[in-house]
């Protein structure tokens, strides 16, 4: 069922094989090495070259601390590379400042976090709404937003008033979910959203995601070793000791 | 939205904001109530010294206020009574001033010798009013009274009814000497003022130091309640000055009143300063412990893309609205306490004399300077915000990254 194939610049033992045109994120020889005070060097990514197209539906796997973090950080410009480039939407990360980096993220990219992180003082509408408040999108359409999205993804409307410790898991990463979509970036970024999830909940709202990625073609990057995630996504990024080791595309 | 968000933060840990809103509250009070007490201090004795002693503006012979001799007096002061018929609601007195000796049976004693047009005094100054046995002067100057302090009196050892006689130099430089009876004895709240200051009527001052029927040393205006001192005085010096005379204000008059005024806001600014920095590090020290509090959530928020500069503005509205409520709660307590005051008045009686040595009055009344106290809220404002400015400037410089992963 899976093809495997050879990204551009991926690990040598990778197979080769069709790749789709890699126009929405582009890392090149990407190297990340953490130094704390006082502790040695470690390296979380050694020479990372990663394509993506727009529309993908792609999850980076890998063992703990194989470095899927670090690479979905970097490309949603949270952290840089000690080494590389970093080019999404046709932007090298790296010569932003962070002002502009702030912009870029707010326009581009939206976040899904394995702890939801939606902000605690805020109702599950104002979480979603913050965003678009940030990007100055007028009330009408954040209303119309939010109430198509939250539609989508089985929000009940007693919900939406209610802050996040008074939602379930699940409830809250649907919510982060729609935080995510409203704002209508070109890449979301999802960094084990279903580790705090019960299976059935997990495996529900990753087939919202997916529906939503052949609706509408928002590109989705997980990072994850969650089978159900595997499971689900197009294309399979594995990295072993910050190398990428396999590029496989299903069909 | 970071309005919204900012107000909702502050009552997450309720304890913690009442903690900080009460120490604000406090000093506000502390500063509020103080500012009221001293400048209703300094307004009580600057408006006596303006009563008692010649007004807000006093005209006199170019020349009066540097070297008030007899020789210095307005021969005629039609002119003055002329170029105020123009300003509204002023009051005017004219008196005949000179240095002197009061003698009784026992004891002399120095003095200025004032003499005044009764009726004009009743409706300027608060020597009718401050008479605590015997009479005010008769409006007819017929007869040889004199009004003096009760402080004089007892120097001298005389009561109302018994006899003084004044001594002084008249305009001819030859001894003048009068007998008169003690109409009256007044006490303000300057005990210095009244043993050095003995009032009759002006015709019996003229009487005394030979002056004509129409010479006085000094008219002393006083201006209604609010008018700009200014704009009256400018005038008058353009009319009188070309006249050879001068148009003094208070200020020119008294200039360590204004020195003493100028230094009190000095003083009230370092009381700021010293009462709000203490409040200041209080509130550095829980924002930083905010911030760490809230480290996951500010890097969620800046990898929302929440800007470093709005993160800022997040944490200084909280600590504004943290002052808001401080200073509200802080004044409205005070102003409660001052408006009881204003009524009943602060009884400093065991420190009268000390008081009086200033000649302010032993029963204070505060008086709320707004002028005074918005500038000390801006000064708040500005130590709180100038507080929050670290807390808020690490806030947005933490490394997303590490603030993310922050446990």
């Amino acid at each position: 069922m899976s093809d495997n194939i050879l990204a551009a610049g991926a690990g040598p033992e990778a197979a080769a094989g069709a790749q789709p045109p890699a126009d929405l994120v582009r890392t090149e020889d990407v190297v990340k090495v953490y130094q704390a005070k006082g502790h040695l060097p470690v390296t979380a990514l050694s020479g990372v070259s990663f394509g993506m197209a727009s529309g993908e539906f792609t999850a980076v796997a890998g063992p703990s601390g194989s470095g899927k973090t670090t690479l979905l950080n970097l490309v949603g410009g949270l952290d840089q590379p000690t080494s590389g480039s970093v080019r999404v939407a046709d932007q090298d990360l790296s010569e932003l400042s962070r002002n502009a980096l702030a912009e870029f993220r707010l326009h581009n990219l939206g976040f899904i976090f394995q702890a939801y992180n939606l902000i605690p003082v805020l109702s599950a509408e104002e979480n979603a709404e913050f965003t678009l408040l940030l990007q100055g999108v007028s009330a009408r359409e954040r209303h119309a937003r939010i109430v198509r999205e939250f539609e989508d993804l089985g929000i009940e409307k007693e919900l939406i008033r209610r802050r996040p410790n008074e939602l379930s898991g699940g409830q809250q990463q649907r919510v982060a979910i729609a935080r995510a979509l409203v704002s209508r970036p070109k890449l979301i970024l999802a960094d084990e959203p279903t580790a705090n999830l019960d299976s059935k909940t997990g495996a529900r709202l990753l087939d919202k995601m997916r529906d939503l990625n052949e609706r509408t073609g928002t590109t989705f990057l997980f990072s994850t070793h969650d089978p159900m995630v595997i499971e689900r996504a197009r294309r399979l990024v594995t990295l072993r000791d910050g190398q990428i080791t396999a590029d496989e595309v299903f069909s | 939205m970071l309005a919204k968000i900012a107000w909702r933060n502050i009552w997450r840990n309720p304890r913690r904001s009442w903690v900080l809103i009460s120490a604000l509250a406090v000093g506000v009070f502390c500063f509020v109530g103080g500012l009221a007490y001293v400048d209703g201090f300094f307004q009580q004795m600057i408006r006596g010294a303006i009563q008692l002693q010649g007004g807000h503006i006093q005209i006199a012979q170019s020349g009066y206020s540097e070297n008030p001799t007899i020789q210095s007096f307005i021969a005629d002061a039609g002119p003055v009574h002329a170029s105020l018929e123009s300003v509204d609601g002023i009051r005017r007195s004219a008196s005949v001033r000179t240095a002197g000796m009061i003698n009784s049976a026992d004891q002399a004693s120095g003095v200025m010798i004032v003499g005044v047009e009764p009726e004009a005094e009743m409706r300027l100054s608060p020597i009718p009013e401050a008479v605590v046995d015997g009479a005010y002067l008769p409006a007819a100057g017929e007869e040889n009274l004199v009004l003096v302090g009760e402080a004089l009196a007892q120097r001298l050892n005389v009561l109302t009814g018994e006899r003084i006689v004044l001594m002084a130099n008249d305009v001819d430089n030859e001894i003048s000497a009068g007998a008169y009876r003690v109409a009256g004895l007044y006490r303000t709240s300057s005990r210095d003022f009244d043993r050095t200051h003995v009032y009759l009527h002006a015709n019996q001052a003229r009487m005394l130091l030979g002056y004509a029927a129409e010479a006085v040393s000094t008219v002393s205006l006083v201006l209604p309640s609010g008018t700009d001192l200014a704009t009256v005085t400018q005038p008058l010096k353009q009319q009188l000055e070309p006249l050879g005379m001068e148009v003094m204000t208070w200020q020119d008059r008294m200039p360590v009143l204004v020195l003493m005024s100028e230094m009190t806001g000095m003083a009230n600014v370092i009381l700021v300063i010293i009462l709000f920095t203490a409040v200041a590090f209080t509130l550095v020290n829980s924002f930083i412990m905010v911030i760490f509090e809230r480290i996951r959530e500010i890097g969620i928020m800046a990898a929302g893309g929440v800007r470093p500069r709005q993160i800022r503005t997040m944490l200084f509205l909280e600590a504004l609205f943290v002052v808001l409520i401080g200073t509200l709660v802080g004044s409205a307590v005070a102003l409660g306490l001052i408006a009881w005051w204003s009524h009943a008045g602060l009884d400093l009686g065991r420190f009268s004399e000390g008081l009086s040595a200033f000649g302010a009055a032993s029963v204070i009344y505060p008086y709320v300077d707004w002028g005074h106290i918005l500038r000390g809220f801006a000064m708040i404002f500005l130590i709180v915000l100038l507080a929050v400015l670290y807390p808020a400037i690490k806030a947005s410089r933490f490394k997303i990254v590490d603030a993310m992963t922050h446990v």
